[in-house]
Protein backbone atom coordinates (compact mmCIF):
# COMPACT_ATOMS: atom_id res chain seq x y z
CA UNK A 1 0.00 0.00 0.00
CA UNK A 2 0.91 3.46 -0.93
CA UNK A 3 0.61 6.41 1.96
CA UNK A 4 -1.66 9.32 1.25
CA UNK A 5 1.81 11.49 1.63
CA UNK A 6 3.64 9.37 -0.94
CA UNK A 7 0.55 9.83 -3.23
CA UNK A 8 0.68 13.46 -3.05
CA UNK A 9 4.52 13.64 -4.06
CA UNK A 10 3.19 12.09 -7.27
CA UNK A 11 1.67 13.63 -10.35
CA UNK A 12 -0.37 12.23 -13.53
CA UNK A 13 -0.13 14.52 -16.82
CA UNK A 14 -3.31 15.68 -17.51
CA UNK A 15 -3.09 14.94 -21.51
CA UNK A 16 -0.86 11.47 -21.77
CA UNK A 17 -1.66 10.70 -17.94
CA UNK A 18 2.33 9.57 -17.64
CA UNK A 19 2.83 9.56 -13.82
CA UNK A 20 5.88 11.93 -12.48
CA UNK A 21 7.65 12.03 -9.50
CA UNK A 22 6.67 15.88 -7.97
CA UNK A 23 9.94 18.25 -7.95
CA UNK A 24 9.85 21.74 -5.71
CA UNK A 25 9.72 24.32 -7.78
CA UNK A 26 11.42 27.74 -7.19
CA UNK A 27 9.59 30.97 -7.13
CA UNK A 28 7.62 31.32 -10.83
CA UNK A 29 8.82 28.43 -12.48
CA UNK A 30 6.90 25.56 -14.55
CA UNK A 31 7.28 22.05 -14.71
CA UNK A 32 6.26 20.43 -17.71
CA UNK A 33 5.17 16.83 -18.68
CA UNK A 34 8.21 14.51 -19.83
CA UNK A 35 6.47 13.06 -22.47
CA UNK A 36 4.29 15.82 -24.07
CA UNK A 37 6.03 18.57 -22.54
CA UNK A 38 2.77 20.47 -21.26
CA UNK A 39 2.76 22.51 -18.16
CA UNK A 40 1.54 20.05 -15.22
CA UNK A 41 2.14 22.25 -12.60
CA UNK A 42 3.82 25.69 -11.22
CA UNK A 43 4.88 27.93 -8.52
CA UNK A 44 4.68 30.91 -7.78
CA UNK A 45 4.23 32.61 -3.92
CA UNK A 46 1.73 35.52 -4.64
CA UNK A 47 -0.59 33.76 -6.98
CA UNK A 48 -3.78 33.85 -4.71
CA UNK A 49 -3.22 37.89 -4.31
CA UNK A 50 -2.39 37.84 -8.38
CA UNK A 51 -5.16 36.05 -8.93
CA UNK A 52 -7.59 37.59 -7.20
CA UNK A 53 -6.69 40.78 -8.72
CA UNK A 54 -7.21 39.08 -12.56
CA UNK A 55 -10.56 37.66 -10.87
CA UNK A 56 -12.13 41.24 -9.97
CA UNK A 57 -11.42 42.84 -13.02
CA UNK A 58 -12.52 39.80 -15.14
CA UNK A 59 -16.02 39.96 -13.14
CA UNK A 60 -16.20 43.92 -13.61
CA UNK A 61 -15.78 43.68 -17.62
CA UNK A 62 -18.01 40.60 -17.66
CA UNK A 63 -20.86 42.49 -16.09
CA UNK A 64 -20.03 45.61 -18.45
CA UNK A 65 -20.16 42.65 -21.59
CA UNK A 66 -23.28 41.82 -20.33
CA UNK A 67 -24.89 45.29 -19.48
CA UNK A 68 -24.24 47.29 -22.47
CA UNK A 69 -25.14 47.00 -26.33
CA UNK A 70 -22.64 44.61 -28.07
CA UNK A 71 -22.60 45.75 -31.76
CA UNK A 72 -24.88 47.67 -33.58
CA UNK A 73 -25.59 47.46 -37.30
CA UNK A 74 -27.24 50.25 -40.12
CA UNK A 75 -28.32 48.76 -43.43
CA UNK A 76 -30.09 51.81 -45.04
CA UNK A 77 -30.59 54.13 -42.07
CA UNK A 78 -32.44 50.92 -39.96
CA UNK A 79 -30.76 50.39 -37.01
CA UNK A 80 -30.37 47.20 -34.64
CA UNK A 81 -28.46 46.65 -32.19
CA UNK A 82 -27.18 43.25 -30.40
CA UNK A 83 -27.36 43.34 -26.56
CA UNK A 84 -28.08 40.24 -24.11
CA UNK A 85 -31.77 41.70 -23.73
CA UNK A 86 -32.33 42.13 -26.96
CA UNK A 87 -30.95 38.43 -27.87
CA UNK A 88 -33.49 37.10 -25.56
CA UNK A 89 -36.20 39.09 -26.65
CA UNK A 90 -36.02 37.69 -30.35
CA UNK A 91 -35.07 33.84 -29.20
CA UNK A 92 -38.53 33.99 -27.55
CA UNK A 93 -40.54 35.61 -30.28
CA UNK A 94 -38.47 33.15 -32.95
CA UNK A 95 -39.90 30.32 -30.34
CA UNK A 96 -36.14 28.83 -30.45
CA UNK A 97 -36.60 27.75 -26.52
CA UNK A 98 -33.75 24.80 -26.63
CA UNK A 99 -31.32 27.20 -28.43
CA UNK A 100 -32.47 29.82 -26.17
CA UNK A 101 -32.25 27.74 -22.53
CA UNK A 102 -28.70 26.45 -24.16
CA UNK A 103 -27.63 29.90 -24.94
CA UNK A 104 -28.76 31.29 -21.38
CA UNK A 105 -26.55 28.88 -19.29
CA UNK A 106 -23.56 28.34 -21.68
CA UNK A 107 -23.53 31.89 -22.30
CA UNK A 108 -24.71 33.66 -19.60
CA UNK A 109 -25.09 31.26 -16.23
CA UNK A 110 -22.21 29.11 -16.39
CA UNK A 111 -19.59 32.08 -16.85
CA UNK A 112 -21.26 34.23 -14.13
CA UNK A 113 -21.00 31.31 -11.73
CA UNK A 114 -17.48 30.54 -12.40
CA UNK A 115 -16.58 33.75 -11.61
CA UNK A 116 -18.31 34.43 -8.49
CA UNK A 117 -17.29 30.92 -7.51
CA UNK A 118 -13.55 31.88 -8.28
CA UNK A 119 -14.08 35.26 -6.52
CA UNK A 120 -15.69 33.54 -3.12
CA UNK A 121 -12.76 30.75 -3.19
CA UNK A 122 -9.86 33.30 -3.87
CA UNK A 123 -11.20 35.43 -0.97
CA UNK A 124 -11.64 32.60 1.44
CA UNK A 125 -8.25 31.39 0.54
CA UNK A 126 -6.62 34.88 1.08
CA UNK A 127 -8.66 34.87 4.78
CA UNK A 128 -7.92 31.60 5.33
CA UNK A 129 -11.56 30.91 6.52
CA UNK A 130 -13.98 28.22 5.18
CA UNK A 131 -12.20 24.84 4.52
CA UNK A 132 -15.42 23.10 3.41
CA UNK A 133 -16.96 26.34 1.44
CA UNK A 134 -13.55 26.50 -0.44
CA UNK A 135 -13.48 22.66 -1.16
CA UNK A 136 -16.99 22.71 -2.40
CA UNK A 137 -16.47 25.54 -4.55
CA UNK A 138 -13.39 24.02 -6.12
CA UNK A 139 -15.49 20.96 -6.91
CA UNK A 140 -18.04 23.10 -8.53
CA UNK A 141 -15.42 24.96 -10.84
CA UNK A 142 -14.50 21.55 -12.15
CA UNK A 143 -17.69 20.60 -13.22
CA UNK A 144 -18.66 23.67 -14.66
CA UNK A 145 -15.67 24.46 -16.53
CA UNK A 146 -16.38 22.66 -19.75
CA UNK A 147 -19.44 24.11 -20.23
CA UNK A 148 -18.44 27.85 -20.07
CA UNK A 149 -18.58 29.29 -23.83
CA UNK A 150 -18.19 32.74 -23.70
CA UNK A 151 -14.65 32.23 -25.99
CA UNK A 152 -16.79 30.54 -28.91
CA UNK A 153 -19.35 33.24 -28.43
CA UNK A 154 -17.10 35.95 -29.14
CA UNK A 155 -15.55 33.76 -32.31
CA UNK A 156 -19.39 33.45 -33.24
CA UNK A 157 -19.61 37.50 -33.09
CA UNK A 158 -16.71 37.81 -35.63
CA UNK A 159 -18.03 35.14 -37.60
CA UNK A 160 -21.17 36.72 -37.75
CA UNK A 161 -19.60 40.49 -38.27
CA UNK A 162 -17.53 39.64 -41.46
CA UNK A 163 -20.76 38.05 -43.01
CA UNK A 164 -22.69 41.23 -42.68
CA UNK A 165 -19.45 43.69 -43.09
CA UNK A 166 -20.52 44.07 -47.03
CA UNK A 167 -24.15 44.39 -46.51
CA UNK A 168 -24.26 46.83 -43.33
CA UNK A 169 -22.12 49.93 -41.23
CA UNK A 170 -21.11 48.08 -37.84
CA UNK A 171 -20.50 50.25 -35.17
CA UNK A 172 -18.86 48.43 -32.04
CA UNK A 173 -20.05 48.62 -28.47
CA UNK A 174 -18.73 49.52 -25.21
CA UNK A 175 -19.80 45.54 -24.32
CA UNK A 176 -17.36 44.31 -27.44
CA UNK A 177 -14.77 45.84 -25.81
CA UNK A 178 -15.43 44.39 -22.38
CA UNK A 179 -15.85 40.71 -23.85
CA UNK A 180 -12.19 41.45 -25.32
CA UNK A 181 -10.87 42.24 -21.91
CA UNK A 182 -13.03 39.21 -20.19
CA UNK A 183 -11.62 36.93 -22.60
CA UNK A 184 -7.48 38.08 -22.05
CA UNK A 185 -8.24 38.20 -18.59
CA UNK A 186 -9.75 34.49 -18.73
CA UNK A 187 -6.41 33.20 -20.69
CA UNK A 188 -4.25 34.78 -18.24
CA UNK A 189 -6.29 33.32 -15.38
CA UNK A 190 -6.19 30.14 -16.82
CA UNK A 191 -2.35 29.98 -18.10
CA UNK A 192 -1.17 31.17 -14.40
CA UNK A 193 -3.27 28.87 -11.81
CA UNK A 194 -4.28 25.55 -12.81
CA UNK A 195 -6.75 23.21 -10.71
CA UNK A 196 -3.69 21.42 -9.28
CA UNK A 197 -2.28 24.49 -7.78
CA UNK A 198 -5.67 25.64 -6.43
CA UNK A 199 -6.03 22.09 -4.97
CA UNK A 200 -2.18 22.09 -3.54
CA UNK A 201 -3.01 26.05 -2.17
CA UNK A 202 -6.24 24.30 -0.36
CA UNK A 203 -4.29 21.47 0.92
CA UNK A 204 -0.99 23.84 2.43
CA UNK A 205 -4.02 26.72 4.33
CA UNK A 206 -6.85 24.44 5.47
CA UNK A 207 -4.09 20.76 6.20
CA UNK A 208 -4.73 17.87 4.52
CA UNK A 209 -7.69 15.56 3.68
CA UNK A 210 -10.23 15.19 6.48
CA UNK A 211 -10.91 11.72 6.62
CA UNK B 1 7.26 -0.25 -10.46
CA UNK B 2 4.66 -2.78 -10.71
CA UNK B 3 3.03 -0.73 -7.59
CA UNK B 4 2.54 2.20 -9.60
CA UNK B 5 0.42 0.76 -12.26
CA UNK B 6 -2.96 0.82 -10.50
CA UNK B 7 -2.43 5.00 -10.12
CA UNK B 8 -5.35 6.95 -11.23
CA UNK B 9 -6.24 10.41 -11.44
CA UNK B 10 -9.17 12.17 -10.37
CA UNK B 11 -10.48 14.03 -13.52
CA UNK B 12 -12.08 16.67 -11.17
CA UNK B 13 -9.39 17.70 -8.43
CA UNK B 14 -6.65 15.98 -10.27
CA UNK B 15 -5.05 14.27 -7.25
CA UNK B 16 -3.54 10.58 -7.82
CA UNK B 17 -5.24 7.73 -6.62
CA UNK B 18 -5.03 3.95 -5.92
CA UNK B 19 -7.49 2.19 -8.26
CA UNK B 20 -9.01 -0.86 -6.24
CA UNK B 21 -12.53 -2.14 -5.43
CA UNK B 22 -12.60 -0.65 -2.09
CA UNK B 23 -11.56 2.91 -3.31
CA UNK B 24 -14.61 4.32 -4.57
CA UNK B 25 -14.55 8.08 -4.35
CA UNK B 26 -10.87 10.32 -4.57
CA UNK B 27 -9.17 10.83 -1.18
CA UNK B 28 -9.42 14.63 -1.69
CA UNK B 29 -12.26 15.61 -3.28
CA UNK B 30 -14.71 12.64 -2.60
CA UNK B 31 -15.82 12.71 -6.09
CA UNK B 32 -16.60 9.27 -7.44
CA UNK B 33 -13.40 8.02 -9.17
CA UNK B 34 -14.48 4.22 -10.01
CA UNK B 35 -17.45 3.56 -11.37
CA UNK B 36 -18.39 0.86 -13.27
CA UNK B 37 -15.89 0.27 -16.70
CA UNK B 38 -19.33 -1.06 -18.59
CA UNK B 39 -21.89 1.21 -17.18
CA UNK B 40 -19.32 4.13 -17.90
CA UNK B 41 -18.71 1.86 -21.48
CA UNK B 42 -22.16 1.69 -22.33
CA UNK B 43 -23.41 5.44 -20.91
CA UNK B 44 -20.70 6.97 -23.57
CA UNK B 45 -22.17 4.82 -26.41
CA UNK B 46 -25.77 5.83 -25.46
CA UNK B 47 -24.96 9.61 -25.73
CA UNK B 48 -22.79 9.29 -28.86
CA UNK B 49 -25.42 7.57 -30.93
CA UNK B 50 -27.63 10.13 -29.92
CA UNK B 51 -25.60 12.48 -31.02
CA UNK B 52 -25.21 10.77 -34.12
CA UNK B 53 -29.10 10.34 -34.63
CA UNK B 54 -29.09 14.69 -34.28
CA UNK B 55 -26.31 14.72 -36.68
CA UNK B 56 -28.75 14.06 -39.74
CA UNK B 57 -31.67 16.32 -38.53
CA UNK B 58 -29.22 18.73 -37.94
CA UNK B 59 -27.73 18.81 -41.85
CA UNK B 60 -31.12 17.70 -43.25
CA UNK B 61 -32.96 21.12 -41.92
CA UNK B 62 -32.41 24.35 -42.47
CA UNK B 63 -30.27 25.94 -40.43
CA UNK B 64 -31.15 29.27 -41.17
CA UNK B 65 -34.31 30.59 -42.96
CA UNK B 66 -34.28 33.86 -43.67
CA UNK B 67 -37.24 36.13 -45.07
CA UNK B 68 -36.98 38.84 -47.50
CA UNK B 69 -40.46 40.48 -48.70
CA UNK B 70 -42.56 37.50 -47.66
CA UNK B 71 -39.73 35.14 -49.75
CA UNK B 72 -38.50 32.27 -47.86
CA UNK B 73 -35.42 31.11 -48.39
CA UNK B 74 -33.42 28.51 -46.36
CA UNK B 75 -30.09 27.15 -46.08
CA UNK B 76 -28.98 24.06 -44.44
CA UNK B 77 -24.75 23.69 -43.01
CA UNK B 78 -23.82 22.86 -45.79
CA UNK B 79 -25.41 24.69 -48.32
CA UNK B 80 -24.48 27.78 -46.40
CA UNK B 81 -21.04 27.10 -46.21
CA UNK B 82 -20.89 26.48 -50.27
CA UNK B 83 -22.86 29.62 -50.51
CA UNK B 84 -20.03 31.35 -48.64
CA UNK B 85 -16.91 30.23 -50.58
CA UNK B 86 -18.99 30.77 -53.91
CA UNK B 87 -19.50 34.56 -52.63
CA UNK B 88 -15.92 34.38 -51.71
CA UNK B 89 -15.98 34.84 -48.08
CA UNK B 90 -12.99 31.77 -48.07
CA UNK B 91 -11.70 31.94 -43.89
CA UNK B 92 -15.23 32.49 -43.01
CA UNK B 93 -16.37 29.36 -45.11
CA UNK B 94 -13.34 27.60 -43.50
CA UNK B 95 -13.93 28.50 -40.02
CA UNK B 96 -17.79 26.87 -40.24
CA UNK B 97 -16.29 23.86 -42.38
CA UNK B 98 -13.82 23.07 -39.15
CA UNK B 99 -16.28 23.55 -36.83
CA UNK B 100 -19.50 22.45 -38.07
CA UNK B 101 -18.66 19.71 -40.18
CA UNK B 102 -14.79 18.35 -39.46
CA UNK B 103 -15.12 18.93 -35.56
CA UNK B 104 -18.17 16.79 -34.73
CA UNK B 105 -17.12 13.98 -37.25
CA UNK B 106 -13.61 13.56 -35.63
CA UNK B 107 -15.11 13.45 -32.29
CA UNK B 108 -17.58 10.28 -33.95
CA UNK B 109 -14.55 8.77 -35.01
CA UNK B 110 -12.08 9.45 -31.79
CA UNK B 111 -15.21 8.28 -29.46
CA UNK B 112 -15.99 4.94 -31.35
CA UNK B 113 -12.01 4.24 -32.08
CA UNK B 114 -11.26 4.59 -28.25
CA UNK B 115 -14.77 2.82 -27.35
CA UNK B 116 -13.67 -0.47 -29.95
CA UNK B 117 -10.03 -0.27 -28.56
CA UNK B 118 -11.28 -0.26 -25.15
CA UNK B 119 -12.59 -3.55 -25.92
CA UNK B 120 -10.88 -5.49 -28.04
CA UNK B 121 -6.74 -5.98 -28.22
CA UNK B 122 -5.33 -2.82 -29.15
CA UNK B 123 -2.08 -2.03 -30.86
CA UNK B 124 -1.68 1.83 -30.38
CA UNK B 125 -0.01 3.23 -26.88
CA UNK B 126 -1.93 4.27 -24.52
CA UNK B 127 0.15 7.58 -24.25
CA UNK B 128 -1.37 7.96 -27.51
CA UNK B 129 -4.80 7.49 -26.70
CA UNK B 130 -4.93 9.65 -23.61
CA UNK B 131 -4.07 12.05 -25.89
CA UNK B 132 -6.21 11.40 -28.37
CA UNK B 133 -8.94 11.71 -25.70
CA UNK B 134 -7.60 15.15 -24.52
CA UNK B 135 -8.04 16.52 -27.88
CA UNK B 136 -11.65 15.34 -28.20
CA UNK B 137 -12.52 16.82 -24.74
CA UNK B 138 -10.65 19.82 -25.98
CA UNK B 139 -12.20 20.68 -29.69
CA UNK B 140 -16.16 19.88 -28.46
CA UNK B 141 -17.33 22.73 -27.68
CA UNK B 142 -16.20 24.65 -30.58
CA UNK B 143 -18.75 23.23 -33.23
CA UNK B 144 -21.70 25.46 -31.53
CA UNK B 145 -19.89 28.43 -33.74
CA UNK B 146 -22.38 27.43 -36.29
CA UNK B 147 -25.54 27.73 -33.91
CA UNK B 148 -24.24 31.10 -32.13
CA UNK B 149 -23.77 32.82 -35.00
CA UNK B 150 -27.08 32.09 -36.52
CA UNK B 151 -28.32 33.18 -33.31
CA UNK B 152 -26.77 36.24 -33.79
CA UNK B 153 -27.96 37.04 -37.34
CA UNK B 154 -31.15 36.34 -36.40
CA UNK B 155 -31.02 39.16 -33.77
CA UNK B 156 -29.38 41.65 -35.63
CA UNK B 157 -31.27 41.04 -39.27
CA UNK B 158 -34.79 41.97 -37.31
CA UNK B 159 -36.56 44.28 -39.70
CA UNK B 160 -39.82 44.30 -41.23
CA UNK B 161 -38.53 44.28 -44.55
CA UNK B 162 -36.77 41.68 -44.17
CA UNK B 163 -35.25 38.80 -41.38
CA UNK B 164 -33.49 36.15 -40.30
CA UNK B 165 -34.53 32.80 -37.93
CA UNK B 166 -32.55 30.14 -36.85
CA UNK B 167 -34.40 27.13 -38.42
CA UNK B 168 -35.11 23.70 -36.69
CA UNK B 169 -31.57 22.19 -38.07
CA UNK B 170 -29.73 24.46 -34.93
CA UNK B 171 -31.89 22.98 -32.19
CA UNK B 172 -30.71 19.49 -33.55
CA UNK B 173 -27.27 20.67 -33.83
CA UNK B 174 -27.22 22.75 -30.69
CA UNK B 175 -28.27 19.31 -29.16
CA UNK B 176 -26.01 17.19 -30.83
CA UNK B 177 -22.82 19.40 -29.88
CA UNK B 178 -24.20 18.76 -26.23
CA UNK B 179 -24.76 15.11 -26.08
CA UNK B 180 -21.36 14.77 -27.63
CA UNK B 181 -19.91 16.85 -24.94
CA UNK B 182 -21.86 14.71 -22.60
CA UNK B 183 -20.77 11.76 -24.03
CA UNK B 184 -16.85 12.59 -23.93
CA UNK B 185 -17.65 13.91 -19.98
CA UNK B 186 -19.05 10.16 -19.22
CA UNK B 187 -15.86 8.40 -20.77
CA UNK B 188 -13.83 6.95 -17.91
CA UNK B 189 -9.83 7.16 -18.96
CA UNK B 190 -9.63 3.85 -16.98
CA UNK B 191 -11.39 2.36 -20.00
CA UNK B 192 -7.90 3.01 -22.23
CA UNK B 193 -6.03 1.07 -19.54
CA UNK B 194 -7.79 -1.73 -18.93
CA UNK B 195 -9.73 -4.05 -20.57
CA UNK B 196 -13.46 -4.19 -19.89
CA UNK B 197 -14.00 -8.44 -19.77
CA UNK B 198 -10.95 -8.48 -17.18
CA UNK B 199 -12.33 -6.32 -15.33
CA UNK B 200 -15.67 -7.72 -15.23
CA UNK B 201 -13.89 -11.18 -14.42
CA UNK B 202 -12.23 -9.57 -11.50
CA UNK B 203 -15.38 -8.10 -10.21
CA UNK B 204 -17.31 -11.90 -10.26
CA UNK B 205 -14.46 -13.02 -8.14
CA UNK B 206 -14.77 -10.34 -5.96
CA UNK B 207 -18.73 -11.16 -5.57
CA UNK B 208 -18.24 -14.65 -4.82
CA UNK B 209 -15.67 -13.98 -2.00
Amino acid sequence: MISNQELDNLIICKKCHTLHEKVPLHNKRKALCSKCNIVMYQHDDKIVDKTLALVIAAAISLIIAFQFTIVTINIQGLEQSLTLSSLFTVIGEHEQYVVGIMFLFLIVLFPIAIIVSMLILLTLMKTKKGGYLSKRLLILIAHLRPWSMVDIFFLSLLVAMVKLFDYANIELGVSFVAFIFTLILDIIITKSIGFYELWEIHNEIYGQIDE
Amino acid sequence: MSNYEHLIRCHICEAVNIDHSQNKKCRRCQSPISSDLTISYHKTLAFLITAMILYIPANIYPILISKQLGINSESTILGGIIHLWEAGSYPIALIILVASVFVPLLKFILIIYLLITSKYKNYSSKIDKHKLFYITEAIGPWSMVDVFVVIILSVLIHFSGIKIYPGSGATAFALMVFFTMISALSFDTRLITKKIDIYKKGKSINAHS
